[in-house]
């Protein structure tokens, strides 16, 4: 249907030559809804106007449309393009209709415009439109000041179809409107663009995905990636994507929200190699020389030097085992981690949860590199820590560090805070003296410490709990780690001093781009910082998945226990007794089916295995396989492909 | 917890007192040869001459002065003692780091070892082996050293083992630091106290054994020393000499001994928190 190929679209403005598309390609089949998001000033829109010939800029590259030509059709060929075959419909700033003349009159323009004369059928079909967009008689002589927004926005819908267009495109359609009626537009969008061809341009997430099957992700007027829009918006590949997502706040987002870090690029200077190179978490060297070229993997296309967010730390069957005696018997083993697979994608939170004896502490030691596994295998950037040599084996430890429960314990009392700062560096051997002194002030600094002389030379036993572990945070990051680890960093804090330091590691996670993993026994504490969740039980993973997902669906009943045994603040204390037990090597059957409510006959023979539910993983003989069967759940999606609207009039 | 020894033990009584008593002494030592009013080797007058306002303790039997005699001792008794001190505190403080670090086959080796230089009679053995060789100065400051180091390994690795548990450590590692920065910037500083206190244990026992294996005449008899003036006192019993003799002597021997039993004393209670009153804040 439309087929752009190599766009560039540039403005002059006094500042210089501002580049706002660039070598922009894509292909629209007929029939097909597509979205393009991305930040303000990314491009959206000047893309959605070059495909209707309203750009004022210089354009270049090709926009074909049923094999046409567009680009080289002249003034007048325009206008009739525009008013048959592709329609738009604005954005709604409070300008678009003309305020002296009644609704109904402003709807039949563009119908008159193609048949001129033929005002009865261009009336009975702008009554017909504006009725089905949801406005009644009362509306139709109006005047457009005596209409609210989402009346004008309906009405500006009617308009773009009146004259039955093959291809729509909708510039924000829905931003700017409340909640209720975005839901109605959307509804109604959806029923009146079902056979034709559609560009929902937007930054609102959840409307692209609730009109959209394609989406392409749009940064600094260049495609980043596109894909299927469930996919796009699930799990996303280039780390833009990933920061948008994390960005948009939907009604089940459990996580604290994150902005994208840095600054939006200018367009008069963009970045060279990739554009986004400058607020990745993940770029090379070549990201910031070579742009990206896009990549098409199927349906699919991205562009990204490393193939999208990479992953940063594996665990492979980790499994650790203690010796534990009995008497009179043969030395037992017991698996503190039992065979757990773990991954951790780059500039991600993961948060590990589970009770005390889980194993969480150990395996958290086990991927920082400090204990070795009893079998298994952990890889950090694709090499494995445990078989690297001394030499390589040290450097690595410097994009790897880990933060302690206790910061009392963590620190040397016989050091200064400057020393306990410097250590590392020390350690590793790097700069002299100075430089390092220098990068000491620097971490204290992101910590919000202060780097005076006074505090540099106060012992720990000198620091609040809160300002000690801020030290030991900044002793982590001094080295600019790609992981760090953080076994219960906050638990020994009061619930203030926990809520800035993890404020703060979020911050600093966000800012500096490393990717975090946080340990600890507090459910709701780990939905409130992690990308996922992983809940740890007896050595093993038992469920796995998005924060969210865990949140609304947790299929595993521990999950759900430890759901309901999370803080809140009210009065019943809900009962609960039972002991821990350790599983014992060659013992079979769940782990769990001791405290299980409803365990089945399979629970006492077979260990379940972690296997994936919709969008998370579960190791639960109950858990439903595959598609989750209860209705509501498709409704309550995160980002949902259903829509809840309420149905009726507004008046 | 972050103790601060030196104003530990300046605070507290018994430390100030013991202090005090080792300055005095070690500046008697060090500045013997301007004090002392006669060559304690030179044959000064007649012996046996009681004290007179020439030879403040008298002379000894063969004509020398006492007092020159009693300074010229506590040299040789300090040098005696603070070298065993040092070299068997070393000698714990390898074995026990080695045994701490290693573990295994080396720790199990290290701590037999201990174990049966523990059950030997340090007393009876020393007697034995100096009166073999007639030791000089050098000889039993090794002598001592051997037999002064199983105890304070033992404790030393006691210590070692429960600091490696620390978490400090754990983190220093994580930041990819060997075995060398850990003893030297992490264990080193946090044995410290325990170091200290071994060091002041083995200097009093240094001193009594020096007193007491020169009074059974096994040391060499050129030597000025304490034990040797007990030594040869004691013969001369029957005289009136011990006044001025066989008492002083005994009494810097004393005197020596409790000073380092108070320091050791205040050390100790300040290391340990149940013995201490209250807990130190600030420095």
């Amino acid at each position: 249907m439309l087929d752009i190929k190599n766009l560039s679209v540039s403005f002059d403005t006094r500042m210089g030559r501002l580049t706002v598309l660039e070598d922009f390609t894509l292909k629209v089949n007929p029939g097909e809804k597509l979205g393009i998001i991305g930040e303000s000033g990314s491009g959206k829109t000047t893309l959605a106007l070059s495909m209707m010939g309203l750009v004022s800029g210089q354009v270049q590259g090709s926009i074909k449309y049923k094999g046409e030509e567009l680009l080289e059709k002249s003034e007048e060929e325009w206008e009739n393009i525009r008013s048959t075959r592709i329609a738009m419909v604005f954005q709604n700033t409070g300008d678009m209709l003309n305020p002296v003349y009644t609704l109904i009159d402003q709807v039949m323009e563009p119908f008159l415009k193609v048949n001129p004369g033929k005002k009865k059928e261009a009336f009975s079909r702008a009554s017909y439109l504006l009725q089905e967009v949801g406005l009644t008689e009362d509306h139709f002589y109006a005047y457009p000041f005596s209409l609210s927004g989402g009346e004008v926005q309906r009405a500006l819908i009617a308009m773009a179809v009146i004259n039955d267009p093959e291809v729509l495109i909708l510039d924000e359609p829905t931003s700017a409107l409340d909640a209720l009626t975005k839901a109605e537009l959307i509804n109604l969008l959806d029923e009146i663009v079902k056979d034709k061809t559609v560009i929902v341009v937007s930054h609102d997430l959840s409307t692209v995905m609730k009109l959209t099957r394609r989406t392409a992700v749009l940064y600094a007027g260049k495609i980043m990636e596109a894909s299927s829009t469930q996919a796009l918006l699930r799990e996303p590949r280039h780390p833009y994507t990933r920061a948008l997502v994390r960005a948009y706040p939907t009604r089940t987002t459990i996580k604290d929200l994150q902005g994208i870090r840095g600054e939006f690029p200018s367009l008069v200077e963009p970045p060279s190699g990739c554009r986004f190179h400058l607020r990745c978490t993940q770029s090379l060297e070549t990201c910031s020389l070579v742009p990206p070229p896009l990549v098409e993997e199927g349906d699919s296309f991205l562009s990204c030097h490393r193939g999208g967010v990479i992953t940063l730390l594996q665990g492979e069957n980790i499994t650790r085992s203690f010796p534990r005696r009995q008497k009179g018997l043969e030395e037992t083993y017991f698996n503190a981690v039992d065979d757990i697979d773990i991954i951790l994608k780059e500039g991600e939170i993961l948060s590990l949860v589970g009770e005390s004896g889980s194993g969480k502490t150990t395996l958290a030691h086990i991927l920082a590199g400090i204990s070795p596994p009893t079998r298994g295998k952990v890889f950090f950037q694709e090499k494995e820590l445990y078989s690297l040599p001394k030499k390589e084996s040290k450097k690595q430890r410097r994009y790897l560090q880990i933060l302690f429960q206790n910061p009392q314990e963590a620190v040397s009392h016989r050091m200064m805070v400057h020393d306990l700062v410097e250590e590392p560096l020390e350690v590793q051997g790097i700069g002299d003296k100075q430089s390092r002194a220098e990068s000491v002030k620097e971490a204290l600094e992101l910590v919000g410490l202060p780097a005076d002389s006074f505090f540099l030379h106060k012992y720990p036993h000198e620091l609040s709990g809160g300002e000690l572990q801020r030290v030991t945070i900044a002793r982590s990051l001094i080295m600019k780690p790609k992981v760090l680890i953080a076994d219960e960093p906050s638990a020994s804090l009061d619930a203030s001093v926990q809520a800035k330091i993890l404020k703060l590691l979020m911050h600093l996670q966000n800012q500096q781009g490393f990717a975090l993993v946080l340990i600890t026994h507090d459910l709701a504490l780990a939905g409130k910082v992690g990308d996922r969740v992983a809940v740890m039980f007896s050595g093993k993973i038992v469920e796995e998945g998005p924060t969210s997902e865990i949140f609304r669906f947790p299929a595993h009943p521990y999950t759900k226990l430890l759901l309901e045994m999370a803080p809140s603040l009210e009065t019943e204390v809900p009962s609960i007794k039972r002991v821990v037990k350790v599983k014992y090597d060659g013992e079979k059957g769940c782990p769990y089916h001791v405290y299980c409510q409803h365990p089945l006959d399979i629970c006492y023979e077979k260990e379940p295995e972690l296997k994936k539910v919709n969008f998370q993983k579960v190791a639960c003989h109950k858990a439903p396989e595959g598609k989750k069967n209860n209705k509501l759940n498709l409704v309550e999606n995160r980002v949902s492909t259903e829509i809840s609207g309420i149905k009726g009039e507004v008046l | 917890m972050h103790i601060n020894y030196w104003t530990e033990l300046k605070r507290s009584k018994f430390g100030r007192t013991g202090l005090a008593m080792i300055s005095i002494l070690v500046f008697l030592a060090l500045a013997a040869p301007l004090i002392a009013p006669y060559d304690p080797w030179a044959y000064v007058g007649t012996p046996l001459a009681p004290p007179s306002g020439e030879h403040l303790l008298g002379l000894n039997d063969i004509g020398q002065d006492i007092f020159s005699e009693l300074l010229y001792g506590s040299r040789t008794t300090l040098m005696i003692s603070s070298g065993v001190a040092i070299f068997s505190t070393l000698i714990s403080l390898a074995f026990g780091l080695a045994a701490a670090l290693w573990g295994g086959l080396v720790e199990r080796v290290i701590l037999r070892l201990i174990d049966i230089m523990l059950i030997i009679p340090v007393f009876l053995i020393a007697i034995l082996v100096a009166s073999f060789f007639q030791p000089g100065v050098t000889t039993l400051i090794i002598l001592l050293t051997c037999l002064f180091w199983p105890p304070g390994a033992r404790i030393i690795r006691a210590q070692a083992l429960s600091i490696k548990q620390k978490q400090h450590l754990t983190a220093a590692s994580s930041f990819g630091a060997g075995k060398g920065y850990l003893v030297y910037r992490h264990l080193l500083p946090d044995l410290y106290p325990i170091v200290t206190v071994n060091f002041i244990q083995v200097i009093r026992r240094a001193v009594f054994m020096e007193a007491g294996l020169a009074f059974l005449g096994v040391f060499d008899p050129v030597q000025k020393s304490w034990g040797l003036m007990l030594h040869y006192a004691s013969e001369f019993i029957f005289t009136g000499a011990w006044k001025w003799w066989l008492v002083p002597t005994g009494f810097m021997i004393s005197y020596t001994i409790i000073a380092f039993v108070l320091i050791g004393y205040a050390l100790e209670s300040a290391l340990d928190p149940r013995l201490r009153r209250q807990v130190y804040v600030g420095h």
